[in-house]
């Protein structure tokens, strides 16, 4: 039926919004759709058979039966729909995966206080989550978005949606942030350890769990008893204390242009790998991408994602 | 985007439940028994099983062909409306059994629906009423409890007594459309299709009559007829409801000449008295009608035999309303046809030989007719008793009624006295109808019983035509006249001893004047009370849009109201932030008032009256003034300066 999907997408250009737009967006009258569910179309049917059996038969309790149901059918609707007019998209915050991964999108949503907004729906790209608002705090909902690449995402459009409070009816709107999320690149599953070294001389550092003596110093109070040299005390009657120090790798660097065995794509996922793997082994690392300052070295959560950033931004090859 | 597989959670099985047995019972109080018992016993086997999960395929299939094998054993084959609603009901029962998803409740709730409405078509009394209404509350407060369901709501997120007042505001609000179309929607003068016989119609008088078989109307005090009067209201002894006129007699039973009912309207010369009164007449399921003697032109729909036996054109299977005017008769039919005349002498032969000796008897005596008709009545005032309990009669049943038990009611009475003014050579007929009446005293009306039916005979004299006799007067006056008041004991003027009972049958009147009777002519009626004369099916469409669309309106209204700011002066202020943010100077959300008003007059020096305006409205804020309201009137007056409009 190409004449219908034709006619479907035709209707979705229509659809408001058409265009992305920033946040916050606010869900109004005009852009807030509504449509009678399977069950409603039934109801509505069933509604209809009982009106005109009643008109015919002028069986007065039957037409007023109908007519009630008629009636709170319709507040239904309207209902239905005040659900979520006035609401306000304030943000959705995207939290950066690696491509392939869902990636987990907060929304966040206000309204004005004195009207119950319960069990909303919100919709991307087949995946759903229930939303419920309180008067102060509005409420937010995560739902998960697929992700294909590494780079820029730009989100598809978001479905809020409702069919309380009897089910008669959905109304819905879509919301076209415009924002894009960060796709990290995936990284290799499997693949070589670490390089070692190539980056500053090894420093060792202290470390209290450490094993080789580093020095030894005055006691100071804090210091736990266990660190106390008793013999070299004894022999300055004075309380010495063991620094330890650990022995520890190298910084390690993880350099682009020594991986040029691999295409493009391979040493970015090596090298997002290997990113991952020193923050997992707790190393201080270097990531040293053509054309741009070398990053780091350091380690942490801020640079990690510096390093998966740079990464992810990567031009294509070619 | 409906996801027709979830399945249903505890709560929602347990309303579903609910609301569809709540549905179920006023259905099942119609059956005819041992129906009831049985489809209740059915649906309570499935409500069980539906609590322990799904009931296997072959099951259902097995209880569905039970229950149709016993409502067809029960009312036959032919599918009538007894019958389907017998099968509504016992499919409604086992539905239960197939209850796994959301998808079956909402069907299930949509097919008990149709129980309530089912109901109403056999019923239409309080109970029915009561139940059914309560029971589509419950399918709503259902089709709520599913619909949280499906958004993912746990059940006890809303309260019950949340979903209770979620259906009654729902209800409410959707209250004036319903109303408005009940009312206002063009009415089927004529069916489209054929009407089902109603059951709640109970007989009332017909077009024939044995002695001694109305001891069951005698008894029923269901009313028969409620009419109220325009101007004059008839004395209680005057309150004849003339019905059906008998003039064939075979011995035993009294029935109307049917080759009459084809013929001309008899002339009357009516008198000076004229009733004017709106009649309502209970269903019969027949088409005889009764009215005061003796109507002076007839309603559309009604129609006249020549004896004024009046009928109507359809079955009366629903409360009618007839405006009527009568008049008193003063010369009916003065001039018999010869037809008429041996018509109205016919007896059969070989029966109650001794009455008619006596008749003969008296004529031999008296050639004067009136005083024939004095003697009869003077004896049968002195030597007859009136009683209800009478014993079956033989083949001379007037015999044995006038020389041995000398103790009967109307029936007796106007047979016993028809045959002997036959025999003695007077034209004689039996008139059924009612007599006398109840006044209510809430509403300006009066009503007659079923038990009110009576019999009484005209003869017809010279020179005067048809006159009214009552024998059963002359032994019984209280009897005939004063009907439930005497028989509590008390109360004068015609009224009831208890108010209660008043007032109940005065609720019932409006409930019957204004829903159960509610019919294209009673639409026609209430325009015209309020000024609209011949409104014509367009225009009532179109009035009825008009209605409908302010109904909207509210509903809209009453829904979105929680939005609207009750406070006039932010209502005012939020008015004043809208008219600049139309020129792209509205108010950021984080934004103080002043700063916001200092921003505009910064960027359009000739704002200068906003700022000022603002700082009142800031200072009204935090110390609240008893002057709001020149402020309020100051902000709803405030424009935007011109240069700022570009």
């Amino acid at each position: 039926m190409p004449a219908l999907t034709g006619l479907l997408r035709r209707i979705q250009g229509w659809v408001r919004p058409r265009h992305p737009e920033p946040l916050p967006v606010r869900l109004e009258r005009r852009r807030i759709y509504i449509l009678p569910t399977g069950f409603g179309a039934f109801v509505a049917a069933l509604l209809a058979t009982m009106a005109i059996g009643a008109l015919n038969y002028n069986n007065n309790p039957a037409f007023l039966l109908c007519l009630l149901l008629v009636g709170a059918a319709l507040a239904s609707l309207l209902w239905t729909q005040l659900q979520l007019s006035g609401m306000e998209v304030r943000a959705i915050q995207g939290e950066p995966v690696a491509a392939g991964l869902p990636m987990p999108l907060h929304v966040h949503v206000e309204a004005p206080p004195g009207r119950e907004r319960r069990g909303l729906r919100v919709e991307i790209e087949g995946s759903s989550a229930t939303l419920s608002l309180d008067d102060d705090a509005g409420g937010e909902a995560t739902v998960a978005l697929e992700t294909v690449r590494r780079g820029w995402l730009t989100p598809p459009r978001l479905r809020i949606s409702t069919s309380r409070p009897l089910g008669l009816a959905r109304a819905w709107s879509w919301v076209w942030p415009q924002t894009r999320f960060l796709v990290y690149p995936a990284p290799e599953p499997v693949g070589p350890p670490l390089p070692s070294g190539g980056g500053d001389a090894a420093e060792p550092r202290l470390d209290p769990a450490g094993e080789e003596l580093h020095h030894l110093r005055d006691w100071r109070s804090g210091d736990a008893p266990r660190t106390i040299a008793w013999k070299a005390s004894a022999r300055r009657d004075v309380l010495i204390v063991r620094e330890l120090e650990r022995p520890r790798g190298d910084d390690v660097t993880l350099a682009w242009g020594r991986l040029a065995g691999l295409d493009h794509e391979a040493r970015i996922r090596r090298l997002a790998r290997w990113v991952d793997e020193a923050e997992r082994q707790a190393l201080r690392y270097r990531l040293q991408l053509p054309g741009a300052q070398p990053i780091g070295p350091d380690r942490g959560a801020a640079h990690r994602h510096a390093c998966l950033r740079a990464l992810a931004l990567l031009p294509e090859a070619g | 985007m409906a996801r027709p597989g979830l399945p249903l959670d505890g709560p929602g099985r347990r309303a579903a439940l609910l609301a569809a047995s709540t549905c179920l019972l006023p259905l099942l109080l119609q059956l005819p028994m041992p129906l009831p018992v049985i489809i209740a016993g059915a649906a309570m086997t499935a409500a069980l099983m539906a609590t322990r999960g799904a009931a296997p395929g072959w099951l259902r299939t097995v209880l569905a062909l039970a229950v149709f094998g016993v409502v067809v054993a029960q009312g036959g084959l032919h599918l009538g409306r007894d019958t389907a609603c017998a099968l509504l009901a016992g499919m409604l029962a086992i539905k239960p059994l197939e209850l796994r998803t959301v998808r079956d409740a909402r069907s299930l709730l949509g097919f008990a629906l149709f129980a309530p409405f089912a109901t109403f078509l056999l019923d239409q009394g309080p109970v029915s009423l009561v139940l059914g209404l309560l029971g589509a509350a419950l399918v709503l407060a259902a089709l709520l409890r599913l619909s949280e369901q499906e958004s993912g709501l746990p059940a006890g997120d809303v309260r019950p007594l949340a979903r209770v007042s979620a259906i009654m505001r729902l209800i409410a609000i959707g209250l004036p459309l319903a109303l408005a179309a009940f009312w206002l929607f063009p009415r089927l003068a004529t069916p489209l299709w054929g009407l089902p016989d109603l059951s709640t119609a109970r007989p009332g008088l017909s077009d024939e009559m044995s002695p001694g078989d109305w001891i069951d109307l005698l008894a029923d005090d269901s009313p028969a007829l409620r009419a109220s009067f325009r101007g004059p209201e008839p004395a209680p002894r005057d309150m004849y409801w003339r019905g059906p006129t008998l003039m064939h007699y075979d011995g035993r039973t009294w029935t109307a000449s049917s080759w009459l009912r084809a013929s001309p309207p008899a002339p009357v010369e009516h008198g000076a008295t004229v009733w004017d009164y709106d009649l309502a007449l209970e269903p019969t399921e027949r088409n005889l009608l009764v009215a005061l003697e003796m109507p002076l032109a007839l309603p559309d729909g009604m129609h006249a035999a020549h004896e004024h036996t009046l009928t109507s054109e359809r079955k009366l299977d629903r409360v009618t309303r007839w405006q009527l005017r009568s008049a008193p008769p003063v010369r009916f039919e003065s001039d018999l046809p010869a037809a008429m005349r041996q018509l109205a002498l016919q007896l059969p032969e070989g029966f109650n030989p001794r009455t008619r000796a006596l008749a003969r008897q008296w004529r031999a005596e008296t050639t004067d007719d009136g005083a024939l008709v004095d003697r009869a009545l003077a004896w049968i005032g002195s030597d007859f008793a009136y009683t209800l309990t009478t014993p079956l009669a033989g083949r001379h049943a007037v015999d044995e009624f006038l020389f041995e038990q000398r103790a009967g009611f109307c029936e007796h009475f106007s047979s016993a006295f028809a045959i002997l003014m036959r025999e003695a050579g007077i034209p004689t007929r039996v008139v059924t109808g009612y007599t006398g009446g109840v006044r209510n005293r809430y509403g300006n009306y009066w009503i007659v019983r079923r038990m009110d039916a009576h019999a009484w005979n005209e003869v017809w004299l010279e020179g005067r035509g048809w006159v009214r006799v009552d024998p059963t007067a002359a032994v019984a006056p209280e009897r005939i006249y004063d009907t439930l008041a005497d028989r509590l004991g008390g109360g004068g003027a015609g009224e009831t001893v208890l108010p209660i009972a008043d007032l109940g049958d005065w609720v019932l009147r409006g409930w019957n004047d204004f829903v159960l009777g509610f019919d294209a002519a009673r639409q026609q009626r209430m325009l015209q009370r309020v000024g609209l004369e011949r409104m014509e099916t367009g225009g009532l469409a179109a009035l009825f849009a008009l209605c409908a669309a302010l109904a909207l309106g509210w509903m809209a209204w009453w829904i979105a109201r929680s939005e609207y700011e009750r406070d006039p002066l932010l209502r005012a202020w939020h008015r004043l932030d809208r008219r600049y943010a139309r020129r792209g100077l509205g108010r950021a959300r984080h934004e103080p008032a002043l700063a916001w008003a200092e921003r505009v007059l910064a960027a359009h020096p000739g704002e200068h009256a906003l700022l000022a305006l603002t700082r009142r409205f800031v200072a009204a804020r935090y110390a609240p003034a008893s002057s709001d309201a020149t402020l309020i009137t100051a902000l709803r007056a405030h424009r935007p300066a011109p240069e700022t409009r570009q």
